[in-house]
């Protein structure tokens, strides 16, 4: 069993490496075939949710799995139950076989029916990541800004652009939500009092704490990877410069100095920090240590790079791209310096990872959607209404 | 867009009723960075109320978010309702700035056209001969880039007609200076029509 797992393994990295290996420069188009078939049959048992279905779409998202009916060829297939009982309302129960009908995983649950929809998420990353070896999305969730009539929404929804919640509600704007690295805390900008400033939000407790409101512009926050600093942008000194604070002291440290705008900034693993500066004319990203020193530029590409994000790795910065007066997703791969456009374009914009890196989301200036590092995967968020700025959320909470 | 409303006033009654935390944010003047708490403030409700925060998981009840927005969009195109000229009473918070208020700027420019500075010229009058007076010079960019570097860029804006005011006399203490970036436009559309109306200095006292 487990030597035909490890064969499967082998074969899908190879298929993987191929896909790499075929990568052109400028991806805009999505490949719609692949995907590792997989049949999930109806759960038995009367579940209020149609949890099959659940998984299926979840699967079907990933970019990574095609569901396929009962009955036709597949690499995998998951059968299951839902029925009344065990001590909290609904026992789950559900396998994953494999070739030669090996069983992967044999798992149930005990839930109350106000958690069929999140176990059905579990079953989902349970089965992405035994069949992918990577952590799943299915579980996770983003944050977004809402727009509609007189006023400004943080948003928290589900990955599957359901179970969406409105956690702030303002008459003035809300920008650049950005998650704490353990999935408590979102740090933006409000306008509210009709000036700028930095609130830190505990999601979980509505708390809200303002951090910074300094004359100018307090903006772009980002969390340092331990979670104990913010990096972000203030303008008191005259333009905007990027600033990091400890969130236990109160005296932010200026990282930059340069009469142009510095902007945008995002933390490295490492502790360097990348920001958008307009130092070369046009902006551009630049790359400071974790104390700052000279700038070392990153991007050379079209005319206009802006809005950083980094990868959970380390490895990948993702940018709002503009060439020709179009705005893009695009990737840089630090690693080797290839550049790659991966939306077709028009108003693309705030690109963030998800947390196993596999794919990013942003905002078309109306909608959501997600594309894959190498392009080959695109998403469209089921939202309504104008939404921007999106942040997907960490792992954990 | 009514229902809409509707829901939002249900919603604010039911965190009247059910102490979710709410939140107001001082707009008292604060020199530096001064961290404060107001993680439980008192109950918010007042007219003017900007702000509700809810904690996750505890939204009011019997609400569905998802149906809210469907109800939103009821018969308009996914992401037009929310930019309806008719539907948009943010709207009249930019248009009540009278066009003898309004400086407009080129593309990706702060610049002081030359057609604007009659403009600056009368505000920069009223100010200096009403010395009590405070003008917020609020900026503003079109959507084209990314929404915070439009924030540094209706900061620019904003700076320069500052500077203009400055240079012809009135005190540095009688302005302040924000941007909104591309974060509250007065015209919606996606040519240069719109870009034009957008990018523009509100002076507002």
């Amino acid at each position: 069993m487990n030597r035909v797992f490890l064969l499967l393994g082998f074969l899908l990295l190879i298929h993987g490496a191929m896909a790499q290996a075929q990568q052109t420069i400028d991806i805009t188009k999505g490949i719609e075939d692949g995907g590792i078939p997989i049949a999930i049959a109806p759960f038995g048992g009367g579940a209020p949710e149609n949890l099959a279905g659940i998984i299926a779409a979840n699967l079907q998202r990933s970019g990574r799995f095609a569901p396929r009916p009962p009955g036709a060829p597949v690499d995998y297939a998951v059968v299951g139950q839902a029925r009344p009982g065990g001590s909290r309302g609904w026992v789950v129960q559900f396998q994953l076989t494999g070739a030669q009908n090996a069983s992967l995983l044999n798992l149930s649950f005990d839930v109350p029916a106000n958690q069929l929809r999140p176990v059905a998420h579990r079953i989902s990353d349970l089965i992405y990541e035994k069949i992918t070896g990577r952590p799943g999305l299915a579980g996770t969730r983003i944050a977004f800004v809402g727009r509609s009539g007189d006023f400004w929404f943080l948003v928290v929804a589900d990955a599957d652009s359901r179970n969406p919640q409105v956690i702030l509600r303002s008459t003035q704007p809300i920008m650049s939500p950005a998650w704490s690295p353990d999935g408590r805390r979102l740090a933006y900008v409000s306008f509210e009092g009709r000036r700028s400033q930095i609130v830190v939000h505990d999601v979980y407790t509505g708390a809200r704490r303002t951090v910074s409101a300094a004359p100018g512009i307090n903006g772009a926050p980002a969390w340092s990877p331990d979670g104990r600093r913010l990096a972000f942008t203030l303008s008191r000194d005259g333009n905007p410069e990027i600033y990091a604070l400890d969130l236990t002291g109160q005296t932010p440290v200026r990282l930059t100095d340069n009469s142009a705008i510095d902007t945008e900034p995002v933390w490295m693993p490492d502790g360097g920090i990348v920001f958008t500066s307009d130092r070369g004319g046009s902006p551009q990203l630049y790359r400071i240590g974790p104390g700052g020193g000279v700038p070392q530029r990153l991007t050379f590409e079209g005319d206009y790079n802006a809005r950083p994000a980094v990868s959970p790795d380390g490895r990948y910065l993702a940018m709002m791209h503009g060439r020709r007066g179009r705005f893009h997703i695009a990737v840089l791969d630090l690693a080797n310096r290839q550049f790659r456009v991966l939306t077709p374009g028009g108003a693309d914009e705030s690109p963030s990872f998800a947390p196993n890196g596999a794919m990013i989301i942003y905002s078309t200036g109306q909608r959501l959607a997600a594309v894959s590092v190498d392009g080959s995967v695109k998403q469209d968020f089921a939202i309504p209404g104008s939404a921007r700025d999106p942040a997907w959320a960490p792992y954990g909470r | 867009m009514q229902p809409f409303i509707r829901t939002l006033i249900a919603v604010a009654s039911l965190a009247l009723l059910f102490g979710c935390a709410a939140t107001g944010e001082s707009t008292e003047e604060q020199t530096g960075v001064q961290p404060d708490f107001t993680g439980q403030p008192e109950w918010a409700g007042q007219p003017g109320q900007e702000v509700y925060s809810y904690p996750y998981g505890q939204a009011p009840s019997g609400w569905d978010a998802y149906d809210f927005y469907d109800t939103t969009m009821a018969g308009a195109s996914p992401g037009i309702a929310a930019v309806q000229p008719g539907a948009q009473p943010g709207q009249a918070v930019a248009g009540a700035v009278s066009a003898d208020r309004v400086v407009y700027f080129d593309f990706d420019s702060a610049q002081i056209r030359a057609d604007s500075r009659p403009i600056i010229d009368a505000n920069a009058r009223a100010l200096m001969g009403n010395p009590q007076i405070i003008t917020q010079l609020e900026g503003h960019t079109d959507e084209r880039g990314s929404r915070e570097y439009n924030i540094a860029l209706g900061e620019r804006r904003a700076n320069s007609v500052r500077q203009y005011m400055i240079a012809m006399g009135v005190s540095p203490q009688q302005i302040r200076v924000v941007s909104y970036g591309e974060e509250r436009p007065v015209a919606f559309g996606r040519d240069e029509q719109s870009f034009a109306r957008n990018r523009r200095v509100e002076i507002v006292y």
